[in-house]
């Protein structure tokens, strides 16, 4: 017969330990089914995290100057002689807070763009569906259009593009939830208006502007990174970090919205409070880097793609390897972008899409590999 | 029609829905350009469900079934009348404590992303997860995974356990779904169209499963069909629906007759008996014979 758990017996730690009220068949079965669950977490984060720091050493390495390993080491180290110190600066000041800034704007465009998916239930979403993105771009674009550009030490055009795209979310939420509900087709379709608005006003304002300013606006959207400031790096990385405790503390229950809304409510699911949750999450943490990197297209939508033929959709594992591998591919991808030209650079975001594309391409067409699941 | 009331007088238990003067529309200002109230979906119904009984919900479309199917589990609030589950009113319940007590399978299930058949009965188990920062993540525990194993075993998909939903048929689908209900470990089970398109040896598969379900964990079931004659076959009583109201409500040989069904329908049917358990069956007549009912006036 099914039994009831009681609250008390939570340990996962001794399976042999514990004596539940259920015929052995059954318990032996489901303890083995358990610890397989548990070990191929583990076992998938791991190689998640080996890899993220094989990218950063990786990515620290190559640049517009090649390091060997030796160089590297002495530097990471501050075990230096002479010629080291060069090497000692391209890693401290230059490399490692842009490698940082690509594992985070790569990370929350990840996490974000797989929460997203699961919220409409449609595989094609990405953060920029929300409209937040042209929100923020038309911000930028009339901070630059004013003059704005560099105040604040050199904050003003991030500031401004925060701005643009807090003054978007307000209004599809406000659109969306007119009914005090919050019904996704809504949310999807005041994205498309607000970003159809936003883009339309944007190019009334660069039609405008003068050409310098204009290189600036046309640049950012195309995506960049550049070594970013400390404030800039640790402000990301708290939104990050809130971030994903909020969306994966949620992962069960966008496990049961992804396939479908009355049954998760019949099951228990709070769906108000998790979809407000996790719009606003994605809201603000979109806003944040699309304010220090402009329109990176690509990760958002086709990590957790990715991640989904090969793990499976349980948000539990999608949420963080997507978070991961988004970071790993942006890193890699910013890399090569500043090495193939060095010492000219090309915006990351054409790297993303010409990587991404093909290799996404050739996944979807052998799809029956899903080496984790 | 009967109602046997007078069998179950004295050590009645509490029904397991008692529902009184339900009346719902829904509130939506795009419903009506014009500005207008919509219509009333649910009007005015009065019927109770009995425990451990299966009652089929049918009638035409647009008739309100589901409606009723999502006002029985609160996932809509009725304008007026009262739904009482067990006794305790519907209203004071939290989302919790009904999830725990009644299981519904809707129609509309999107199956795009790949979770795992295991992944997916054990969503069953949400509104028994454990909380705190220990377990962020939500896993579940081993008592869980046992309850999921239990309900796999009992509508036989033990052996997709570690399959794709994505890659199975209709069929296993719908006894996957059935087994995530089942690791609710509910009371009730509600059912909106169990076997709709299905070939028929998956709906018997279906139906035998519900059959051996409600008979070994004694569960009370609700199902909405458009199949009359399988709601004949397997209900022990028949609830018909039209415009939002009860017509008739009894066991399938007072309720599957043909000037009811005619009523309610608009159209002229055959009712013979089963050959195998003489409970009413239901034809369509011939093409010739399919006179114009719906103008002659007898709606």
């Amino acid at each position: 017969m099914i039994v009831h758990p009681s609250p008390s017996q939570t340990s996962v730690s001794d399976p042999t330990m514990m004596a539940p009220p259920v015929p052995l068949r059954s318990c032996e079965g489901a303890a083995s089914w358990q610890a397989l669950r548990a070990r191929r977490w583990y076992a998938v984060m791991g190689l998640m995290m080996l890899l993220t720091c094989g990218a950063i050493v990786f990515c620290l390495q190559f640049g517009a100057h090649a390091l060997t390993l030796a160089e590297l080491w002495s530097a990471l180290t501050f075990s230096t002689a002479g010629r080291e110190d060069v090497a000692r600066v391209i890693i401290w000041d230059i490399r490692f807070p842009r490698i940082l800034m690509g594992l985070f704007v790569g990370a929350s465009l990840a996490i974000t763009g797989a929460a997203l998916q699961a919220l409409v239930r449609n595989p094609l979403a990405d953060p920029y569906v929300l409209g937040i993105s042209s929100g923020a771009a038309l911000g930028a674009t009339i901070g630059l259009a004013l003059g704005l550009g560099s105040i604040v030490g050199g904050l003003g055009l991030p500031l401004c593009a925060f701005i643009g795209g807090g003054l978007s979310i307000v209004l599809v939420y406000g659109i969306a939830a007119s009914q005090g509900q919050l019904p996704m087709h809504q949310l999807l379709l005041a994205g498309v208006i607000v970003n159809a608005v936003c883009s339309a006003l944007m190019m009334f304002v660069t039609s405008i502007l003068n050409p310098a300013s204009l290189y600036r606006v046309v640049l950012w959207l195309m995506g960049t990174l550049s070594a970013p400031s400390i404030p800039a790096l640790i402000g990301i990385g708290s939104c990050l970090l809130i971030a994903v405790v909020l969306l994966i503390k949620e992962s069960q229950a966008l496990n049961l919205l992804a396939v479908g809304e009355d049954a998760a409510r019949s099951i228990g699911v709070d769906s108000d409070r998790v979809q407000r949750t996790v719009f606003l999450v994605s809201a603000v943490l979109t806003g944040a880097i699309v304010s220090v990197s402009g329109m990176i297209g690509f990760v958002g939508m086709v990590v957790p793609h990715l991640v989904r033929i090969l793990c499976g959709a349980d948000h539990r594992l999608l949420l963080p390897v997507s978070a991961l591998g988004g970071g790993i591919l942006l890193m890699v991808a910013d890399t090569v972008a500043r090495t193939v030209v060095a010492p000219a650079e090309i915006p990351v975001g054409v790297i993303t899409a010409l990587i991404g594309g093909p290799f996404f391409i050739y996944l979807l067409m052998t799809r029956k590999y899903r080496f984790f699941a | 029609m009967s109602q046997h009331a007078s069998v179950t007088a004295v050590s009645s238990p509490l029904p397991a829905f008692e529902v009184r003067q339900l009346s719902f529309r829904y509130d939506s200002v795009r419903s009506r350009p014009s500005g207008g109230r919509s219509a009333w979906v649910i009007n005015g119904m009065d019927f109770s469900v009995r425990q451990g009984e299966i009652i089929g919900v049918i009638g035409p479309n647009g008739s309100g079934k589901s409606s009723l199917l999502k006002l029985l589990t609160k996932l809509v609030r009725p304008q007026e009348g009262t739904i009482c589950l067990f006794g305790a009113e519907l209203a004071a319940l939290s989302r919790e404590s009904i999830s725990r007590q009644v299981a519904y399978m809707p129609q509309d299930l999107s199956f795009d992303f790949p979770f795992s058949v295991l992944d997916l009965v054990l969503m069953g188990r949400f509104s028994y997860r454990g909380g705190g920062l220990w377990n962020l993540l939500g896993w579940e525990r081993r008592e869980d995974l046992a309850v999921a194993e239990e309900a796999m075993a009992q509508t036989d998909v033990t052996h997709l356990a570690s399959r794709m939903i994505d890659t199975l048929s209709a069929g296993e689908r719908q006894r996957v779904l059935l087994a995530r209900a089942l690791a609710q470990v509910p009371r009730v089970l509600m059912l909106d169209e169990p076997t709709a398109h299905l070939d028929l040896n998956h709906q018997l598969d279906v139906c035998r499963i519900l059959h051996r379900v409600h008979a070994q964990l004694r569960m009370t079931v609700l199902l909405v069909s458009h199949d009359v004659n399988l709601a004949s076959q397997y209900c022990d009583r028949i609830l018909v629906m039209k415009q939002g109201a009860v017509v008739c409500i009894g066991p399938p040989r007072d309720v599957i007759q043909p000037q009811i069904l005619t009523e309610v329908y608009g159209c002229q049917v055959l009712v013979d008996a089963h050959p195998d358990t003489g409970l009413p069956r239901v034809s369509l007549p011939a093409q010739d014979r399919h006179q114009t009912v719906a103008a002659s006036g007898m709606l």
